[in-house]
């Protein structure tokens, strides 16, 4: 009687190909990236004009004898409104672009028709997220630097600190804000339509975070609600970075949320891709948008 | 020999058609029932930072740096009212563009332009849900406004109402520009983010324009909508307005007329290009 074994695979995987599959995703990504041209004008101008409107709102508030300007220095304790704002603007555009890159990057795949083909291909499926990843934080770092550049040179906005240390709360809030846009896009992947959930989560930090206004503002519950998002600490620990001259001690009260936050989300993201790709395996959606 | 076509256009065969063509985007809107709350929040969260930045600028709840500008404290029933005519603004500016590039999109522009219609009569049917819908929606955003910021207007809300008529009107002229502009470019998302943005900004959505830095005032000037948004307020909240409330409703109304001709003109005269070129099913 005849046995026939199963094929062998072609497909080595191992550690090496791996990283070999999640370089090719960072190159092609970037491929994508400078394909569009047209991404550099909003590079330019979308950190001057969304700022903008809060900027003007507060000149408005501010009274042509600037009266109002002195209260709002003195309740925030800032040097400087300009600044102010765009931190916590910034900081939310940051958070807006990454749920819309990452959280979408399976989801326009699912869209092109080329994810259930990736899927079948004999590599770590996580690889297709975290490839996103990389060519999004390089056009992140240039949006941010624009942003500094923009403001330094149009409104002489001036640091009063250390740009280690923002950098360092950055850095301290990477995993927290991709660790979201993991969990995002895996979601996507089941509930296809998510514009609406994109605007509950970027709502969220336009609301509690204190993007314009220092959180001690809000009404108790809402400042409850405040503690448990990672952009409150991050929005906090910029401003104290930029222009309060705060070193790693008082960075310290910012720094330590923002990493567990990272630890939390970095896991849930994972957890629920892994979950996600279960599911979609066995009820066969991965392919259907 | 002389041809005859089939179809018998009439008055009552063009309100059908927009009736038709409302309908469909009635069904298609209330298809996404998330879509329709999200309608009605979008706007407030947006304004919500600047609730408690206005706290931040007061004096025992007195934006007094406000008042000097614009004659009221008030200023969260300033940016409602700024909020929901924005609005409308986006319906009628950016949607017939943008239900343009949907149809083609979805390949069906060509075939609806084969339609024995005036394809402006598309266009403005593309903007009647939207309106509907838009109205329901800003509505409900002030009344939660209202419940949540104090929005309160003490003034002539029907003068108001009659004011916003031949503002809205006359941003179908503009609408019928874009339109044509899209049927051209047919890639226009930043185009249209960035203009609605900048628009909004210079005609004082947000705030009053005589706030902005002063060699940005002519430009802000210069564009009817800030008439528009200036003498809403004043029948409104009784704010100071620009120019007396008669002049702005006067010059409402003839950039009204002047916008639909210009819009019109250069709507048809891009789409004969288009069709010439044979490049309308492309997207």
């Amino acid at each position: 009687m005849e046995v026939s074994l199963p094929s062998p695979s072609l497909g080595k995987p191992g550690v090496l190909s791996d990283i070999h599959a999640l370089f090719a995703v960072v190159n092609r990504e970037w491929t994508i990236f400078r394909r569009y041209p047209s991404w550099i004008i909003a590079l330019f101008i979308w950190p001057l004009i969304f700022p903008m409107m809060y900027i003007l709102t507060a000149r408005a508030l501010s009274g042509p004898d600037g009266s109002g300007l002195q209260v709002f220095l003195q309740t925030t304790g800032a040097t400087q409104y300009i600044g102010y704002i765009i931190v916590g603007t910034t900081v939310w555009m940051w958070q807006n672009i990454v749920l819309w890159d990452i959280g979408f990057a399976l989801r326009n795949e699912q869209m092109r028709g080329t994810l259930e083909s990736n899927w079948l291909s004999p590599t770590w499926r996580f690889s297709f997220l975290l490839g996103h990843t990389g060519p999004q934080l390089v056009s992140m770092a240039m949006f941010i630097a624009i942003t500094a550049l923009e403001f330094g040179l149009f409104f002489s906005v001036r640091l009063n600190g250390s740009i280690w240390m923002i950098l360092l709360m950055m850095l301290a809030a990477v995993p927290a804000i991709y660790g979201l846009g993991f969990a995002f896009a895996s979601l996507v992947i089941t509930m296809k339509e998510a514009n609406a959930f994109v605007f509950l989560i970027r709502g969220l930090v336009m609301i509690f975070c204190g993007i314009t206004f220092p959180v001690s503002l809000l009404p108790g519950w809402m400042q409850t609600i405040a503690k448990f998002l990672p952009q409150t600490y991050l929005i906090h620990g910029m401003r104290a970075a930029a222009f309060s001259n705060a070193g790693i001690s008082e960075l310290s009260t910012d720094l330590l949320p923002l990493l567990l936050f990272g630890t939390f989300w970095l896991t849930v993201g994972y957890v629920t891709f892994v979950w996600m790709e279960r599911r979609a395996r066995q009820t066969g959606a991965i392919g259907q948008y | 020999m002389e041809m005859t076509t089939l179809s018998q256009p009439s008055i009552k065969t063009q309100l059908r058609a927009l009736f038709v063509i409302a309908r469909k985007d009635w069904k298609v809107f209330w298809r996404y029932p998330l879509n329709a709350v999200s309608h009605v929040f979008q706007p407030l969260i947006w304004v919500t930072p600047v609730y408690f930045m206005g706290k931040a600028f007061s004096t025992n709840g007195q934006a007094m740096g406000f008042a000097a500008y614009t004659g009221s404290g008030d200023y969260m029933s300033y940016i409602l009212i700024g909020t929901a005519l924005s609005n409308f603004i986006m319906t009628v500016f950016w949607g017939m563009g943008y239900a343009l590039k949907e149809d083609m999109d979805a390949g069906v522009l060509e075939s609806n332009w084969l339609t024995p219609i005036s394809r402006l009569q598309i266009l403005v049917g593309r903007t009647l849900t939207s309106l509907l819908t838009t109205t329901i929606t800003s509505m409900v955003m002030l009344i939660i406004g209202a419940l949540l910021f104090g929005f309160k207007p003490t003034g002539n809300t029907i003068a108001a109402i009659l004011t916003a008529i031949p503002m809205l009107i006359g941003l179908y002229g503009f609408g019928f520009a874009f339109a044509a502009i899209v049927l051209v470019m047919r890639e226009a998302n930043t185009m249209v983010d960035v203009s609605s943005f900048l628009v909004q900004g210079f005609s004082g959505a947000n705030f009053p324009v005589k706030s902005l830095p002063y060699w940005l005032i002519p430009v802000s000037l210069m564009l009817p909508l800030t008439y528009g948004f200036d003498a809403v307020r004043g029948w409104l909240l009784k704010t100071k307005t620009l120019l007396p409330l008669p002049v702005e409703v006067t010059l409402l109304i003839v950039s009204m007329f002047l916008m639909l001709w210009f819009g019109s003109w250069f709507f048809y005269r891009v789409e004969r290009r288009v069709r010439t070129l044979g490049t309308l099913g492309q997207h």
